[in-house]
């Protein structure tokens, strides 16, 4: 409620937040008008030669007639991306000799993407498309990348507390047994804990990540993710209980000790006193895994799963075009900057307790 | 306080854009619509229809994953074999066609599963029934898993720039050269082995992915390449003005087979009865010419 009663209080807003939100609607704004003047999906389609509509026209012949001596199947491709305000249409034949024609579709008018720029703009939206993970499930692309970091740093935190706690405990098991767990997954690499949880785990306990989405066409992939998370945030855990019990033991001993004066417990005092005021400190290493962790879940790639680095590597051995790696780049930074500026943003509120 | 509002709009902007993208409807075109799985939806139709030459193959006793359906593992990004379409979704490539009319001679769907090449044939009877994707037969393969009859042979080349002036009659001609190879492939193994032996002097670049290879050959980091010829024949296809093949071994072929789990021999009987029908019917040769040939 307080939230809404500030947003509709715009009067008293900050200069500085108005100009942004200005600027952010007028983009917005911008882009609408720019995607409603793209030219639609069929104009585009409409675009093609009459070589090629020739092509599309036998396709669907084949694919409408019975198949039983043309043990040929079709083999022609149409790609269709819409990328907000552009859109690209492609039709490839496949095979040793394919051809190839693509169009660039912008502010209602259509482009012939043979060369120069117009193809080069052609090979940026569809690579970018394809990074993103645009009209695919959430197992794809850029949608994979942020879920995974997400929800592995999420569990991870959550893991790690107890984790630095148990590591700065006075019970002698307990303080060596979360010791272990930390240097474990701090003293191997991140790949082969992916290995092991996705291939030895199901096989020395008998069970398929596959078989926990049994019926969904699309299991195999939803229990590589699952594996994955589950590796990502075992790790996230030691590299982030290292985080949380330094930032834990950075709180003045004097603290402790008011604490114990006033009577309270062990859990009084840490959940009251201590562990409120070293989130602040948590924070800026915090971000540093989390912006690792937006890397290291490339990873992935090595049990089948496509996030952007996969998907970009993919184009690269396909169509053998090195600057498939410049939006690549540009995703990244983008998701970076993004959460960036949301834990500076985390950091700067709480630090008024300083 | 109010930069949190800032924040928020920022954050909503992002979901905003992610979302934005992938709302969208597909097949609102009917152009498009029959291509976007031209694998599965095809082989459907002679199953219903042709009754008659579906019962020339006996499936009973074949175990699949699912019903009526070939799940098949590939390393999609091997081209020419098995390569994503511009779509970014659709599997194209030689074993994708090779795939398909083996599960129609069978009268079943096809089903591919996209997976890295680390741990492929562990998949096999857990994720999909067989693996179609470039599999060379050995005989340490044959220790954990069966094969069908070969369905391609394919052998050792080099693969040379325009400008290169040396005549290659063996592999020995590649003495003091720098040669480029994709990681752990036969010609990672029969080039270390020239290495290792100090049979001739070499500089090797290996590789992850072949694609890398053709790059540093093009941009002159290395003199030749050494990698199957099936593979070279399609970079040549594609590109023959970049590219030339010096030598091909052909004392030695190398042949492809599709990967069945060791317990499921009643498929590969059936699987061995398609190929051996695809090759009498010319699918084989015709398959290979699209792939392969470049049009003179």
């Amino acid at each position: 409620m307080k939230i809404i009663k500030r947003i509709v209080d715009i009067k008293n807003w900050k200069r500085s937040s108005k100009s942004i939100t200005i600027l952010i609607i007028a983009v917005l704004f911008v882009f609408t008008v720019l995607s409603i003047l793209k030219p639609s999906e069929k104009d585009m389609m409409e675009h093609a030669s009459p070589q090629m509509k020739q092509i599309i026209e036998e396709n669907n012949k084949v694919d409408v007639k019975d198949e039983e001596n043309n043990s040929k199947a079709k083999n022609l491709i149409i790609t269709y991306n819409d990328l907000w305000v552009v859109s690209y249409v492609s039709f490839t034949t496949t095979g040793a000799n394919a051809i190839k024609e693509s169009y660039v579709g912008f502010l209602g008018e259509e482009y012939n993407a043979k060369s120069g720029m117009a193809k080069f703009s052609g090979q940026m939206i569809n690579y970018t498309y394809r990074m993103l993970g645009c009209g695919e499930n959430v197992l794809h692309g850029a949608k994979l990348t942020l879920l995974l970091t997400t929800l592995s740093m999420f569990f991870g935190f959550i893991l790690s507390i107890f984790l630095a706690l148990g590591k700065i405990s006075k019970n002698f098991v307990i303080k060596k047994l979360c010791s272990a767990y930390i240097f474990f997954f701090r003293g191997t690499p991140l790949l082969i804990q992916l290995f092991v949880v996705y291939f030895s785990i199901p096989a020395i306990f008998g069970f398929s990540w596959k078989g926990l989405f049994e019926g969904s066409g699309e299991a195999v992939y939803m229990g590589a993710f699952v594996a994955a998370l589950i590796a990502f945030s075992l790790n996230s855990a030691a590299y982030c209980a290292e985080i949380v019990r330094a930032a834990i033991q950075s709180i003045d001993k004097g603290q402790h000790e008011a604490a114990k004066a006033l009577g309270m417990s062990y859990g009084q005092t840490m959940g009251k006193i201590i562990i409120p005021q070293s989130i602040r400190r948590m924070i800026p290493p915090l971000c540093n895994e989390f912006v690792m962790m937006i890397k290291d879940v490339s990873l992935v790639f090595a049990i089948s799963l496509m996030d952007i680095t996969t998907i970009s590597k993919t184009i690269m051995s396909s169509e053998g075009n090195y600057l498939v790696f410049v939006p690549a780049l540009i995703i990244y930074l983008i998701i970076t900057a993004i959460f960036t500026f949301i834990f500076g943003k985390i950091e700067e509120r709480l630090s008024i307790y300083e | 306080m109010k930069k949190k509002i800032l924040a928020l709009v920022l954050a909503t902007t992002l979901v905003f854009t992610l979302v934005g993208c992938g709302t969208k409807e597909p097949a609102s075109n009917p152009a498009k619509e029959p291509t976007k799985a031209p694998a599965t939806a095809a082989p459907t139709k002679p199953a219903a229809t042709t009754a008659p030459t579906k019962a020339a193959i006996d499936l009973s006793g074949v175990k699949l994953m699912n019903e009526g359906t070939l799940t098949v593992g590939v390393e999609i990004g091997y081209p020419p074999f098995e390569d994503f379409a511009e779509d970014g979704t659709t599997p194209v490539g030689y074993d994708i066609d090779f795939a398909t009319a083996v599960a129609k001679k069978l009268g079943l769907k096809v089903k591919f599963i996209n997976t890295a090449w680390d741990g492929i044939f562990e998949g096999i009877d857990k994720n999909y029934d067989v693996v179609i994707s470039a599999v060379t037969i050995t005989n340490e393969r044959k220790a954990t898993m069966i094969f069908s009859d070969p369905y391609i042979n394919n052998y050792q080349a080099v693969v040379v720039g325009p400008n290169f002036k040396n005549k290659i009659t063996s592999f020995k001609d590649l003495d003091g050269l720098t040669i480029a190879v994709q990681k752990e492939t036969t010609s990672d193994v029969l080039m270390s082995n020239y290495k290792d032996t100090k049979t001739i002097k070499l500089t090797m670049s290996q590789n992850e992915k072949v694609t890398t290879c053709f790059t540093q050959l093009e941009n002159g980091e290395v003199d030749a390449v050494v990698v199957d010829s099936t593979v070279a024949d399609g970079y040549l296809a594609k590109d023959p003005t970049k590219y030339i093949k010096a030598f091909q071994d052909d004392s030695e072929p190398e042949q492809f087979g599709v990967a069945i789990g060791k317990q499921n021999t009643a498929l590969q009987t059936s699987v061995n009865k398609a190929v051996a029908a695809l090759k009498e019917e010319g699918f084989i040769d015709d398959n290979y010419a699209h792939w392969f040939k470049a049009a003179k």
